[in-house]
């Protein structure tokens, strides 16, 4: 009786045993076990371009020792020289016995020489790699992008996670940094506007700066020893230590870099975007003194017009509270957050100032920085074919800017 | 005998058959038809879903396929239609399958695993198909609110990041994209042969006919809005986002402090697709078995070689991926709506009553 029963219902024993199976082959992902000793999990990749092709400087994590008491992450970089980028991550592999792995690569950045080409030929090996995360932040770096990531950090053992603490959400909402990622920039790219931005890197030293020597980093991986082009960051050593300042942009046009925003343009187009939320910027009193307004508010955006000629209309609605005078006030003045008239309009002129000088380094560059020529495109296809070709250099600028306090 | 309900079929017609054009299909969509990429699977939905309408119209009859072919054209052409129907769900089942396995390999896995890490789906594929058709009603019943779940939180979890803009402007790939779009998609459209294979095992209930289309054109809605969201998000690039429903919510904001947690989402829509996959084996080893009859050991024995066909042709088509699809999807894609829209529409025309046996 017991075996006619057992095996009735042997059939179904059968069928979640297998189904058990699936579930653990399909989705135990292999335990996503890593094995470090050979594996090089790729935290940031620097490009630049050579006489022969390009150079791929590779930031890889490494185990950072026994001592749990220290925190961060140790790191190595690595770098390599070939024809194709593909070829400078195989190099890695044949120099260092290291399989490259892009899963955890959260960071591009490009040397400028090498922007000032087509970046796609550098970002199509990270675009076909099935592994590679799209949101991936890009940058761009003065000079160099293997003196920036082997650039010793100031704030954080390894170049890379300091210098992706500039493009956090917090970091947008401020203004000071226009961030992109992998697909972002490509659409820009592959779109009908062919043009696109991303965050311009600097590294400055910060002086006096002391960096106690961190016993698991820098000693272990191998990467340096492996590679006569290797080093090791977060070791101490003779180097300047860096911060890392991102509020520059670099505008692009058919994927070769052809401008640089300065600060006060990368703020405004921030507040075209509508981005910011706590971002400061300064007003001068009558007196010509400074004063720092903080947005509470932000409303932006950019609309092309083509009832007649060509208009851009580029409009910025904030609300703003006073946040810090450059001269002494009395207490009844601090306890006002209230915006004067005056510096409303100072405030206004200011920005006012920054979009039409924005706007002017967009259309000198040919970068299509607001995707006018996108925007034509959806909205009549007529239309577009018609001026393509001429925007957004024929466009007529109509700024408008509303500031009001917080009441 | 078992019959699949009203619930359970409508849970499969609603929520378990979109899933199945929601891994692949968009970004090769969007290679044909560009940012029309919506109009190829409206039509395929009206057309299927009218499809839908008819062999439900027939299920009302209460034969089986076999039965009702073999009233009007007598057995020999009963049995030869129906095993050419077969063939052909194993041959569509083909596709589907390694679509299923290289989503796996490239969205669950880190570096490509060997095909041992597939290998448990092929006996539980055998045991399924081992199983009356009918037997599925009870897992719709499960997988039905899973789908619907999983499909919910990714769209959910990928508004914020899309630009419905890009779909714009209408009509810019012109007819030859949009035509090129439609033919090319029709190997992901067979759910109505499914259910002409069904046919006799539904309990029918008055207004399931409409009532089924309907929850499969509203299925088909809720595939376009993924679609519409896919297209928004990656817009350009979308021909290069292969795993289409695996790709939308990565940019969720929440993400970056959370982790994965899209993941849940994309597990329980992976899950559900490992059933919609071996279901065309199934109906095929169906067809085959009303032609021969339900003997012993034959369901076991047909369940065995069919799977066993499949692992020698996934074994030989590991990494000829893109080969296998271009050459179903682009070179035979006319095979498919003979099967899936003219074969069904047909039947409508088959003889209503069983002839009288003297």
């Amino acid at each position: 009786m017991k075996a006619r029963k057992f095996l009735k219902t042997l059939p179904m024993k059968f069928y979640l045993l297998l189904l058990g199976l699936i579930l653990f082959s399909f989705f135990s992902n292999d335990f996503g076990l890593v094995d470090i000793q050979k594996t090089a999990v790729i935290l940031a990749a620097g490009i630049d371009k050579t006489e022969e092709g390009f150079s791929l400087t590779a930031q890889i994590a490494v185990p950072k020792g026994s001592d749990r008491s220290q925190g961060g992450t140790s790191s190595v970089d690595i770098e390599s020289e070939g024809a194709t980028v593909s070829d400078c991550v195989s190099n890695i592999f044949s120099e260092t016995g290291w399989v490259p792995k892009l899963v955890f690569i959260n960071l591009i950045v490009i040397g400028e020489e090498a922007a000032k080409e087509d970046v796609i030929s550098y970002l199509n090996y990270f675009m076909r790699n099935e592994y590679m995360n799209d949101s991936c932040y890009l940058a761009v770096c003065e000079g160099k992008a293997h003196d920036l990531l082997t650039s010793k950090s100031a704030t954080d053992d390894t170049s890379a996670l300091a210098i992706q603490k500039l493009f956090s959400n917090a970091a947008e909402k401020t203004g000071k940094v226009m961030p992109n990622n992998l697909k972002d920039f490509s659409i820009g790219y592959y779109g009908v506007s062919k043009s696109g931005y991303l965050p311009y890197l600097r590294s400055q030293s910060q002086k006096g700066a002391e960096h106690s020597p961190s016993p698991g980093t820098g000693e272990s991986g191998g990467g340096s020893s492996s590679s006569s082009s290797g080093s090791s960051s977060g070791a101490s050593g003779d180097k300047d230590e860096k911060v890392y300042i991102a509020e520059e942009t670099a505008l692009f046009s058919e994927g070769k870099l052809v401008a640089i925003l300065p600060r006060e343009q990368t703020l405004a187009f921030s507040m075209l975007s509508g981005n910011i939320v706590s971002g400061t910027f300064n007003a001068k009193e009558k007196d010509g003194k400074a004063v720092t307004l903080a947005v509470i508010e932000n409303k932006g955006g950019v609309s092309l017009d083509m009832s007649g000629a060509p208009r851009v209309k580029m409009q910025i609605d904030l609300t703003v509270r006073l946040c810090c005078r450059g001269t002494t006030a009395p207490i009844e003045d601090i306890s006002e957050d209230d915006v004067s008239e005056e510096l409303l309009e100072s405030a206004k002129e200011v920005l006012s100032q920054y979009v039409a000088d924005l706007w002017e380094t967009g259309k000198k560059s040919g970068c299509d920085l607001f995707h006018l020529r996108r925007d034509l495109y959806r909205a009549s296809l007529k239309k577009y074919k018609e001026w393509k070709d001429f925007l957004p250099e024929v466009a007529e600028p109509e700024i408008k800017t509303e500031v009001k306090s917080l009441k | 005998m078992n019959k699949i309900s009203a619930r359970q079929l409508y849970f499969f017609l609603a929520c378990v058959a979109p899933i199945g054009k929601l891994v692949i299909m968009p970004s090769r969509l969007a290679v044909y038809s560009g940012n029309d990429l919506l109009l190829p699977v409206l039509f395929h939905y009206l057309i299927q879903a009218a499809v839908i309408f008819a062999v439900l119209l027939l299920a009302k009859r209460g034969m089986s396929l076999f039965e009702m072919l073999e009233n009007s054209l007598g057995k020999i052409a009963a049995s030869c239609i129906v095993l050419l129907l077969s063939a052909f769900l194993l041959f569509a089942a083909f596709l589907p399958l390694i679509e299923q396995k290289v989503f796996v390999q490239g969205t669950f896995y880190d570096t490509i695993p060997s095909l041992v890490a597939f290998a448990p789906f092929f006996p539980l594929a055998a045991y399924l198909c081992s199983k009356p058709l009918s037997s599925y009603g009870r897992t719709w019943d499960l997988l039905g609110p899973i789908a619907l779940v999983g499909l919910v939180g990714i769209l959910l979890l990928s508004f914020t990041e899309t630009d419905l803009g890009a779909l714009l402007p209408v009509g810019s790939s012109g007819a030859k994209g949009i035509l090129s779009g439609t033919g090319y998609t029709f190997c992901w459209f067979f759910d109505s042969l499914f259910l002409l294979f069904l046919l006799g095992k539904i309990d029918y209930q008055k207004g399931m006919a409409w009532k089924g289309a309907l929850f499969y054109f509203l299925g088909g809605l809720a595939a376009i809005l993924f679609i519409a969201v896919f297209y928004g998000i990656f817009q350009e690039t979308a021909i290069n986002q292969l795993f289409a429903f695996a790709k939308t919510s990565v940019f969720f904001s929440g993400i970056t402090v959370l982790g994965r947690v899209d993941f849940i989402f994309i597990y329980a829509l992976a899950f559900v697709l490992i059933f919609y996959c071996t279901l065309p084996l199934q109906a095929g080893v169906e067809g085959i078995l009303q032609v021969f009859g339900r003997k012993r050991y034959l369901p076991t024995i047909l369940a065995v070689a069919v799977t066993g066909l499949l692992v020698v042709l996934m074994i030989v088509f590991d990494y000829r991926f893109g080969q296998v699809m271009h050459f179903v999807s682009e070179k035979v894609f006319w095979i498919f709506p003979v099967f899936t829209v003219a074969v069904p529409l047909l039947c409508l025309f088959l003889r209503r009553k069983p002839v009288e046996s003297a």
